[in-house]
């Protein structure tokens, strides 16, 4: 058991390093010049060069991804961003993860019980209307691109607020970047509530994916389940019918259902910048589709970084739990 | 879809009952925008988000009247220049105090003129400023006593005033950038009518009133900038009164929003131009006939009401008739298909290349504020040259890679523009068709143009102190080079922007800074 996690631990660490290189010279490869993206149609010819030097960006490749692994393994230092002087990409990540991983959260809160709960009735009644109507809803979630459900949404529900975490002027500095649950330690309770108020509608068009995708795994898991022997045999001994589906069968359905919960997670930090963008969320995403398009080195690489890390750290957590669900996993892994 | 509905409705159930105001009360004005600043330093900044609040955090020497582009006393109360035109003297405004309470002096002004033009000066962090190239005229700017300053030039220069009401020409507060080091930029300190309150990237930049402004203290307590991408978005926040003001919005949206009540719209004629490059270089493109030809082909008129709504005018001249030495006289190729197609053929006998002509056509991803529709635009040219016998092959790249192919070249055919900096036609002219600027890296003369004549006339024009004659110059070059045609122009833009009717006082600068100084609402409480 050590063993296995261990090496899972070891993996995810390779994992993460693989991942900053790519990123490192994929990012290097674009093909605009970011000192000349940053002066525009303003360029001053041969001050350019001189800037590129001053950022060591006129070294070999290999040099400059040296220094910044040193940066980064050793002192903790993501560098600053080219294109908001004065922006150090550590302390800017640290305010942004928090909003993406606070909109994360709240759309799981959705789309987990509801995907499930969907699932399962889609399975109890197959074919029949409760079936259709989650399969075709699952669909159509899966279908609906973000931005344009998330425009609907804005249109539909008009008292709810058009993006943003607090409203506007709210002055309110968080230290932590979890609004949540630190307006609530901080005694705000109204701001909380506008808080959770903001989410409701970002979180919202975020979830139908992952809800619709956990819909679908849960449902045809289950009816795997139904159909096996050992739920006959439940229902023959005089089981209830909802107590054999949630205590015999589901718990055996479920290890697909945490596997792509758990993608899902990963997923999610992705969809994040679609619908960040729409509720001008001040998320990692938002924050890195505008450094991408500038080619901002630091902050891809830094927001790379800790995406990486994210994804990492999910799938080893779920493996933990796979282990404890089904400990025949890490058996199966060792001795393989 | 009935399940659809029902699942529509099965989830708005909770969420519709509900009600919740998130508008802030009082004297509060919230200006929605299109995306964040990138930095407070004037010095540094450079994106219209980041210039938009410098121009009210901050002052300048001279700067813009309310209403015009007349330049008028700011933090400078008068000023002379020498015989020679070598050395101007400025005399600086009593009693003016930065946000910081440190005293408006000639120390301010010489540590704000040092930090722009000095390489590697103590107190820059961020390399070099990129308007500097703006403020190369100038040798040496010294303190004669506390009040007085004296700027010393290595030529004469007809644009300096013009330059020094630009906003990287903001005096900053020598104890605030030395305090602050290399994070004034999120901390900026001027004598602007509003200052600093607080930033939240992507969230929000609040803004207050400066009770002791120089001018008196603005009527609108706080300035919130809020940045929304989506325009949409934004469209929908003012409708619902979240927002009240908004810019840069897509034609179509101002349009609608035009019809909703309690909207009120402001135009202006934009100072800018949209234009088609023509890679000189490039045969047969050196070929002045076949650039006629190209001209001949495109109805503006049409493309006008094709991509930009109805909401800009033809362009015959690259400076815009808003601005001084417009050349007026000058009359636009008429659209003529059959002489397009005769100046073509000729050339093609003559140059010997053939007919069709395959040519690629560049064009930039994402639309700026003089080409509001850029896709719509290239193919409405591919059309206009399919028909004289050129094959336009267009070519999309995205904003950030776009202006470095054209600097270095790479197309036939490609749509540019621009928006004055300084509202000179110096800076429509020589910064876009001077041979000084042909370069790969960054240059602006996109279309490599190289007239001797022409350099001479706007290199004599920049050191001219006599207005009349520095614009018969502009006028004798823009003739030269409508001769030439080594552009197309083909529209300047009008600049809308959009708030809600309760806002007063608050009126579009030609220049399009967004200056809010006067704004206030009119049912605001007294």
């Amino acid at each position: 058991m050590i063993r296995f996690l261990a090496a899972r631990v070891a993996q995810a660490l390779a994992t993460m390093l693989v991942a900053v290189v790519l990123v490192f010279f994929a990012v290097r490869l674009l093909p605009n010049n970011p000192v000349l993206s940053r002066f525009g149609q303003h360029a001053v010819p041969d001050r350019v060069e001189a800037e590129m030097a001053k950022r060591g960006w006129d070294r070999p490749a290999w040099e400059q991804l040296l220094n910044y692994l040193g940066d980064v393994f050793l002192r903790g230092d993501l560098g600053e961003s080219f294109f908001r002087p004065g922006e150090n990409v550590t302390t800017e990540l640290l305010n942004k993860v928090p909003a993406t991983i606070e909109l994360t959260i709240a759309a799981l809160v959705l789309a987990i019980p509801l995907g499930i709960v969907a699932g399962v009735i889609g399975a109890v009644w197959r074919g029949r209307f409760p079936d259709v109507f989650f399969t075709t809803s699952a669909l159509l979630g899966v279908s609906i691109p973000v931005f344009f459900l998330g425009i609907c949404l804005l249109r539909v529900f008009t008292n709810m607020p058009t993006g943003f975490r607090l409203p506007f002027g709210a002055d309110f500095q968080p230290v932590t970047g979890f609004l949540v649950p630190e307006t609530l330690l901080r005694g705000r309770t109204d701001l909380c509530v506008q808080a959770l108020w903001h989410l409701c509608l970002p979180a919202l068009a975020l979830s139908t994916i992952p809800m619709a995708v956990i819909a679908r795994i849960t449902r045809s898991s289950m009816l795997e389940v139904l159909s096996a022997d050992y739920v006959r045999t439940a229902r023959a001994k005089g089981g209830g019918r909802w107590r054999v589906i949630w205590r015999h069968a589901f718990p055996n359905a479920a290890v697909p259902v945490v596997n792509i919960a758990g993608f899902q997670v990963g997923m999610l930090l992705t969809g994040a910048v679609l619908t960040e963008t729409v509720f001008s969320w001040p998320g990692m995403g938002r924050y890195l589709v505008e450094a991408v398009k500038d080619a901002d080195y630091a902050v891809v690489q830094g927001g790379a970084l800790v995406i990486a890390a994210v994804f990492v750290s999910t799938n080893l957590i779920l493996d933990g739990v796979y282990v404890w669900l089904d400990p025949r996993t890490s058996q199966m892994e060792s001795t393989s | 879809m009935r399940t659809t509905l029902l699942c529509l409705a099965l989830l708005a159930a909770p969420l519709m009952g509900c009600g919740g105001k998130s508008t802030p009360a009082g004297n509060t004005l919230i200006y929605g925008r299109g995306g964040d600043a990138r930095t407070l330093d004037p010095v540094h900044a450079q994106v219209g988000e980041s210039v938009k609040v410098v121009v009210n955090l901050y002052d300048t020497l001279v700067t813009y009247h309310d209403e015009t582009l007349d330049l008028v006393p700011s933090l400078a109360e008068k000023w002379e220049m020498s015989e020679d035109g070598l050395t101007w003297t400025f005399h600086l405004r009593k009693g003016v105090k930065f946000h910081d309470g440190t005293p408006l002096n000639s120390e301010a002004v010489v540590f704000t003129f040092e930090r722009l033009l000095e390489d590697d000066h103590p107190y820059v962090f961020h390399g070099t400023p990129p308007y500097r190239p703006d403020f190369q005229m100038i040798q040496k700017v010294e303190g004669v006593d506390a009040q007085t300053v004296k700027f010393h030039l290595k030529t004469p220069s007809a644009v300096l005033l013009k330059n020094l009401a630009m906003f990287s020409a903001s005096i900053v507060s020598p104890t605030g950038v030395k305090k602050h080091g290399d994070q004034f930029g999120n901390h900026p300190v001027g004598t602007g009518p509003f200052q600093f309150k607080s930033w939240t990237r992507q969230a929000e930049l609040v803004l207050v009133a400066n009770d002791e402004h120089w001018r008196g203290r603005p009527p609108m307590d706080r300035v919130i900038f809020v940045p929304v991408e989506k325009s949409a978005v934004r469209v929908e926040q003012l409708k619902r009164g979240q927002i009240h003001i908004a810019d840069n919005l897509p034609p179509a949206e101002v349009d609608t929003l035009a019809k909703v009540e309690g909207m009120g719209i402001q135009k202006q004629n934009g100072m800018n131009v949209g234009y088609l490059t023509m890679q000189l270089e490039k045969p047969p493109l050196n070929i002045p006939e076949v650039r006629w030809a190209i001209g001949h082909a495109i109805d503006k008129q049409r493309l006008v009401e094709v991509a930009y709504a109805g909401h800009a005018i033809p362009a015959v001249t690259m400076v815009p008739p808003t601005m001084w030495a417009h050349h007026e006289g000058l009359v636009d190729r008429e659209h003529d298909i059959a002489k397009a197609k005769e100046l073509l053929q000729s050339a093609a006998k003559d140059g010997g290349f053939e007919l069709p002509l395959k040519l690629k056509l560049f064009v930039m991803g994402s639309p700026r504020p003089y080409m509001q529709s850029p896709q719509q635009t290239a193919l409405f040219i591919k059309d206009s040259l399919g028909e004289i016998g050129i094959e336009a092959d267009v070519v999309s790249y995205d904003i950030g890679e776009y202006f470095q192919r054209l600097s270095r070249g790479e197309h036939d055919l490609g749509l540019s523009g621009w928006t004055t900096d300084n509202a000179d036609p110096d800076n429509m002219l020589y910064s876009l068709l001077d041979s000084d600027n042909i370069s790969d890296d960054g240059g602006n003369n996109l279309s490599r143009y190289d007239n001797p004549q022409v350099h001479e006339l706007l290199l004599g024009a920049q050191q001219e102190s006599d207005e009349e004659k520095r614009k018969q110059m502009y006028l004798d070059a823009q003739e030269m080079i409508f001769t030439d045609a080594p552009t197309i122009p083909l529209v300047h833009t009008d600049v809308r922007i959009v708030h809600t009717t309760r806002l007063k006082g608050y009126k579009l600068h030609p220049s399009d800074l967004k200056r809010l100084r006067l704004a206030y609402f009119e049912d605001a409480p007294k």
